[in-house]
């Protein structure tokens, strides 16, 4: 197949009539060769990524580049940013088909990341951040929301996150209901605090990952990771006990109003101010929304009433309580092409000061040891939620969304949304799905 | 039709009873007529002018205001933070600048290359010509999408990824086919007299295009600006995949900057920025406006 | 056709536009037509698979010809909207005497709100907690029975996410409709009327017939841009439910790097608009004909 390739691209650039013959080859190391000799010689590097502009991660390394720039004369770290996943999805494809990536590019655990890593293209991490001397610094489960399904690592987190279920306590204590013990306590709850007219979880449906976290939950609960490990190749199907489990709980949670009505066009502000205007009683975020729900901004009716839980368990369930969504975040990947002794040299300064720097910033760091400084008008659950990022235990549930071939996810993120609102029924949610995955999961992760 | 030769002066009487419909008791048909064109026309621009306002008048409302508060009701705080914040996160004047650039550079080549594609097809005429209009009408179905992977690839390789060019080349190019189709029809009704005339005088076709063809094409050209500036100015797909650095982001990707964490997005500052945005084109529309206005009149006449 | 003219003439004036739209367009899609053969993810290597991909798309594919009905249902919703709407304003326009100038700018601003925050709004208008602009007035005058999270509810989702983008372009439409409309000697008119012609008569009788060649061209400008129709849809359903052969073929691509597949689709959407645009002709000059 060589052939046709090279066919391809040579039919691709026909028309390119003044091929750039000079392109400046950059060199290409290994994936494992991770401390290439050579002098560091400072020159421009770029980092295509998908964080806000302003978030803390861009402003910590922004602060960090330019302190090494003043040692290093004629480096400058370029950021290149598109905060919509959508659109930053489809600049990173379009770059990697035309072999275009920049020195460091952000991507998520997806099959199409492995396959990139398969071809040689990315850094072994782990092996880096081993020579570096830094490997034993993260937090173990901010290292394995990166690997891939082998168990190697190729992207380096930023951040460290837990989700959680923040409630507004005078909601369900005027519905009469205590936070849920388990997962089935779930659809009863909501009747209940639907009885009472109050919106009982505000749902960003626009977004989609929100709704498919609550797949996740419930097979994580009986078998932990092992399920969507399988299900994603097809090896376990959704008719499974487990499957069919989760795809009737997530029935019940549509057929009991657990969201609001038209939540799959809602999008992520609006469905926050439902919860942080009083209206609705639950919101599952993460602690990434702290700034918003644990400081004296929020509208002190509300401030006082918000407290958090985490995921419910099942009866008899694989994993325990403090197990659960915990995210580090997109990670970094960094480019064999173009890896030189200057790109490890500011990637191990930038890595050893970043813990400090962006644990100011009021944020939970990937790492141990430098802690978070919160904002001056944090509120007690601020400080409490950060700690649980501590507390988390040894396996974390992993999102369907990185897990799953694209294809499957597209499609499984549009049946959820006709699952909930009652639009199909289990039967035909499990058949749609199970024939999608086994058409599209074999192939994405053949070997 | 009866009565051509008496037709001024009926019109002039035509003309006065009509403007003085109101105070004739048998005109009353006409003035119900009027009053439903009226509400009519109310209605509908209320409908298309409505969500401009809403735009506007929520970019100083206050954030809380917006998230809690009834978005269409009036607001209770005016404020300009919005605006504050919106030129702090984001480049707004580089952005409306890249817009400006892009949208000349490609106006100018859909005209000047339209028109010459047109006048050869259209005055010229040649053998083949026919499968060459063809070629040319097919752009105008060609879905812009399929073209950006090839031409990804194909900007990379000769070196014009994030530049310019690699908007312009693309929007012009699809645009050039409905151009042509609109320089040909007017060109079709230019008198062939005229053009036989100008041939005896003894002027070749470049004098003819320069001093026939041209100055006669001045309405068609306000035309095809008209409506090609409208969709370049918002355009997103070409310059979300071609554009990689800041300093050159259109507005509509400038915008995307404002999006935040996991989909979290500052609506009020970003409305703000919108605002802000829109406000050229719309100044352009507005001073232009009965230039364009006549371009199309005289362009649709004949087109 | 010009006496005076040599082949010289006719290239230099041909060759520049075809060259600039061959490099821009035809080289792109040509592109195209080869990947549409292939299996490529953009990064392994290209697979051939013949016409699979064609196979897939015409016998295996329920979700493509679902996006298919969507785009021709997506389709009609927008040419009655800025047909439709434009043709009235444009008649409507007629019959004023003052301040048309003035209408003719408002009715077509909403062209030039950019697509984002057109997203946003209808976003808004649709919604149903917090409750939206449609909603509410739904409410207002008793129909509140009727009121629905009209992007959420599949019944609804596709008509609401043709209306905005027929709602946006009906104002250029009704300008070129209009302007022809103006051309028609004022004489025709006067005299028609002084007849006794009523309104319907004066529009079916005299200016619709008299427009023809523009309507033609803004049908054909609103049929092909419709089958192209990508934004408004992309951005507010997120192409889910209301999917259309654009949007999927987007995601095709760009979400689940498929790109022979997707390619595939591409060169069905040509051929689909070549179909149309025959079809258009063919049907207007059987008219004029007779």
């Amino acid at each position: 197949m060589r052939t046709m390739k090279t066919l391809a691209v040579s039919v691709l650039a026909a028309a390119a009539l003044v091929l750039s013959g000079c392109g400046t080859s950059t060199s290409s190391v290994k994936p494992d060769d991770v401390n290439p000799e050579g002098e560091i010689k400072p020159h421009e590097i770029s980092w295509l990524l998908s964080r806000p502009v302003d978030g803390g991660v861009i402003t910590a390394m922004k602060q960090i580049a330019a302190d090494y720039a003043k040692d290093h004369e004629g480096f400058e770290l370029k950021f290149i940013t598109t905060p919509d996943r959508p659109s930053y999805i489809q600049k990173l494809e379009t770059l990697a088909a035309a072999n275009k990536l920049p020195e460091l590019f952000d991507i998520d655990a997806t099959p199409f990341a492995a396959k990139l890593a398969k071809k040689g293209s990315m850094v072994d991490v782990e092996a880096m951040l081993k020579d570096m001397g830094l490997y034993d610094d993260y937090r173990t489960s901010a290292l394995d929301y990166q690997r891939f399904d082998d168990g190697s690592l190729y992207m380096v987190p930023f951040e460290s996150q837990v989700e959680v279920f923040f409630y507004n306590k005078a909601l369900l204590a005027k519905a009469g209901v205590d936070i849920p013990k388990t997962l089935d306590d779930i659809p009863q709850m909501c009747a209940a605090l639907n009885k009472a007219g109050i919106t009982p979880i505000t749902m960003d449906g626009q977004d989609m990952w929100p709704l498919e976290r609550f797949m996740a939950y419930y097979p994580f609960r009986e078998s932990g990771n092992d399920y969507i490990k399988k299900l994603k190749k097809g090896e376990a199907k959704l008719s499974d006990e487990t499957g069919r489990k989760a795809v009737q709980w997530m029935a019940d949670l549509g057929s009991s109003g657990c969201f609001q009505e038209g939540f799959s066009s809602t999008g992520y502000a609006d469905a926050q101010a439902l919860f942080t205007s009083g209206k609705a009683a639950i919101y599952n975020t993460g602690s990434w929304d702290l700034p918003t729900l644990g400081t004296e901004d929020l509208d002190a009716s509300v401030r006082d009433q918000i407290d958090y839980f985490l995921l419910p368990v099942t009866d008899g369930g694989a994993t325990t309580q403090n197990e659960y969504v915990a995210p580090s975040g997109i990670g970094m990947a960094v480019n064999t092409k173009g890896y030189d002794p200057l790109v490890r040299d500011f990637l191990k300064y930038a890595l050893e000061q970043y813990p400090k720097v962006y644990g100011a910033t009021g944020q939970v760091n990937p790492t141990t040891g430098d802690g978070t400084t919160l904002p001056s008008n944090a509120t007690d659950l601020y400080q409490r939620v950060v700690d649980e990022s501590d507390n988390v235990g040894d396996v974390t549930a992993m999102p369907w969304d990185t897990q799953l071939d694209s294809t499957s996810n597209t499609r499984l993120q549009q049946e959820l949304v006709l699952l909930v609102q009652g639009d199909v029924s289990v039967d035909e949610f499990i058949d749609t799905m199970d024939g999608v995955i086994a058409e599209n999961g074999p192939k994405a992760f053949a070997e | 039709m009866t009565g051509v030769e008496s037709l001024p002066s009926m019109r002039s009487w035509y003309k006065q009873s009509f403007n003085n419909v109101e105070g004739y008791r048998h005109h009353r048909r006409i003035t119900v007529h009027r009053i439903i064109t009226w509400v009519l026309i109310a209605i509908i621009m209320v409908i298309q002018v409505y969500p401009l306002l809403w735009l506007f008048i929520t970019s100083v409302r206050t954030e809380h205001d917006f998230a809690a508060g009834d978005p269409f009701g009036i607001p209770q705080q005016f404020t300009l933070d919005n605006y504050a914040r919106a030129f702090e996160s984001g480049n707004l004047g580089r952005y409306i600048l890249n817009s400006v650039i892009v949208t000349f550079g490609s106006n100018f080549f859909i005209v000047i290359l339209g028109m010459m594609a047109a006048y050869a097809l259209q005055v010229l005429r040649f053998k083949g010509g026919k499968i060459i209009r063809m070629i040319f009408m097919m752009g105008i179905i060609v879905p812009v999408q399929i073209s950006l992977v090839p031409l990804f690839i194909d900007y990379s390789q000769v070196g014009l990824l994030d530049t310019y060019w690699s908007m312009i080349i693309p929007l012009a190019g699809f645009s050039i086919p409905m151009s042509v189709f609109l320089f040909s029809s007017f060109y079709q009704y230019i008198p062939s007299e005229t053009y036989e005339a100008a041939s005896i005088d003894g002027a070749g076709p470049y004098r003819i295009f320069a001093q026939i063809t041209l100055p006669l094409s001045l309405n068609t050209i306000v035309t095809v600006v008209l409506v090609n500036s409208i969709f370049i100015w918002n355009e997103f797909i070409f310059a979300n995949t071609f554009v990689l650095t800041d300093d050159l982001k259109t507005i509509p990707l400038g915008l995307q900057n404002y999006i935040g964490a996991m989909g979290n997005t500052d609506w009020t500052a970003t409305f703000a920025a919108v605002c802000v945005t829109i406000t050229p084109l719309m100044l352009v529309f507005l001073v232009l406006n009965k230039a364009m206005i006549q371009g199309l009149e005289g362009g649709a006449t004949k087109g | 056709m010009l006496p005076y003219r040599s082949k010289k003439s006719v290239l230099i004036f041909l060759l520049p536009p075809l060259l600039f739209y061959g490099l821009g367009v035809l080289m792109p899609v040509i592109q195209s037509l080869f990947l549409s053969f292939f299996e490529w993810d953009g990064i392994s290597d290209m697979q051939f698979v013949g016409l699979g991909n064609y196979a897939k798309m015409f016998a295996g594919d329920a979700v493509f010809w679902q996006a298919f009905g969507n785009s021709m249902i997506y389709m009609m919703i927008c040419l009655v909207l800025q047909l439709g709407g434009a043709l009235l304003v444009a008649t409507l326009l007629m019959q004023l005497t003052r301040g048309r100038e003035v209408i003719k700018t408002l009715y077509l601003l909403p062209a030039v709100i950019s697509t984002v925050a057109i997203g946003f709004l209808f976003q808004r208008i649709y919604s149903m907690d917090p409750v939206g602009l449609l909603n509410r007035l739904l409410q207002v005058v008793g129909l509140g029975d009727l009121a629905r999270p009209w992007l959420s509810d599949t019944h609804t989702v596709l008509a609401a996410v043709s209306v905005p983008e027929g709602w946006r372009f009906s104002g250029l439409y009704m300008l070129i409709i209009y302007a022809a409309f103006m051309s028609i000697l004022a004489e025709i008119e006067e005299a028609a009327k002084l007849d006794g012609v009523n309104e319907w008569q004066l529009f079916a009788k005299i200016r619709f017939p008299y427009i023809r060649p523009v309507w033609i061209t803004t049908v054909v400008m609103a049929v092909t841009y419709a089958l192209r129709g990508f934004d408004i849809p992309y951005l507010l359903s997120n192409g889910r439910h209301g999917q259309l052969v654009t949007t999927y073929m987007y995601r095709t691509a760009f979400t689940n790097t498929n790109y022979g597949y997707a390619s595939a689709m591409s060169v069905f959407i040509v051929v689909e608009c070549l179909v149309a645009v025959g079809l258009i002709f063919g049907l207007m000059k059987r008219k004029v004909d007779e």
